[in-house]
């Protein structure tokens, strides 16, 4: 069975505003995409309006379509609360199969989280 | 295609249906397609995600639990590489040949690039844009045969090759 973690962090920036650094890491697959994604709805419930997320994939080895569905749809839920949705770090694996499924055309992504930070705060 | 292929190597792998052994298939697939096929690396992990991509789909709907799925890798160094993945046809959610070209028609039509759905991306946009040829065939005494094949065009690859140097190896930055 395939591995994957997921990790949040709070992310200190001005304002009302709260962003989460959300690190996966490992490899998200049909093993276990669906029960790791239960961690990240979770956290948008819990925290409600008015967040954003960064996803850090530095560490995300593999990503399968049913969890590029999973990120589309936090995407959704985040900005249809006025929140925004950035992915930071992501290996050129990674970004290559967010292009061809068209995500990058909905989630920007980063080389680095800083930068990340400065598009969704 | 013009050049005239090596002598094809064949490896046929039975799994049980269950996701969990899938993760070494996936090794097995970048590790094949990396040292034995002459296709770049970006093309090795593009061959990863179709292989998962067919196997779930075979697994889920294809062959019930406790049954099997049957992956073949057939490969022609510096010509082309090819998977066939068959299911029993014991699944809840079995599909015909002809159903399942009727599928990918419906699902390429459906899944643009702003698709927002939770599934139904992994055929249209993953298998059949990273493979030549895709074909849906109905096994003998049940089931789905479903050939992925690419062939490698030097070409095509060294622009890629090419593209990645100009950036940074690990990141790309794209803005929508």
């Amino acid at each position: 069975m395939a591995e994957a973690t997921i990790t949040f962090e709070d992310v200190q920036v001005d304002g009302d505003k709260q962003v989460k650094l959300i690190k996966v890491a490992g490899q998200l697959d049909e093993s276990n995409v669906d029960d790791e994604a239960k961690k990240i709805y979770k956290l948008i419930e819990d925290v409600g309006g008015n967040l954003s997320l960064i996803f850090d994939f530095s560490e995300l080895e593999y990503m399968n379509s049913k969890s590029i569905g999973y990120l589309t749809d936090w995407y959704s839920k985040v900005s249809a609360s006025g929140g925004k949705v950035a992915i930071a770090q992501a290996k050129s694996n990674i970004v290559d199969i967010l292009q061809v499924v068209g995500l990058t055309q909905l989630i920007n992504t980063f080389p680095s989280i800083e930068e990340a930070k400065v598009a969704v705060v | 295609m013009d050049e005239k292929p090596n002598k094809p190597v064949k490896i046929t792998i039975t799994l049980p249906t269950d996701a969990y052994f899938l993760s070494g298939i996936r090794d097995f697939t970048l590790n094949m397609t990396k040292n034995m096929t002459g296709f770049s690396e970006q093309w090795s992990y593009r061959f990863q995600s179709v292989v998962d991509e067919l196997c779930n789909n075979a697994i889920e709907h294809g062959s019930a639990p406790g049954e099997e799925i049957i992956l073949t890798f057939i490969s022609k160094a510096d010509y082309s590489f090819e998977v066939v993945v068959e299911d029993t046809g014991t699944g809840i959610n079995k599909y015909t040949a002809e159903q399942m070209q009727e599928l990918l028609k419906e699902r390429e039509a459906v899944v643009g690039d702003r698709y927002m759905g939770l599934r139904g991306r992994g055929l249209p946009k993953i298998v059949a844009e990273w493979t030549d040829e895709l074909i849906f065939e109905d096994r003998d005494g049940g089931g789905l045969k479903v050939h992925a094949k690419k062939y490698l065009r030097k070409e095509e690859d060294e622009v890629i090759l090419a593209e990645d140097k100009k950036r940074d190896p690990t990141h790309i930055n794209l803005t929508a």
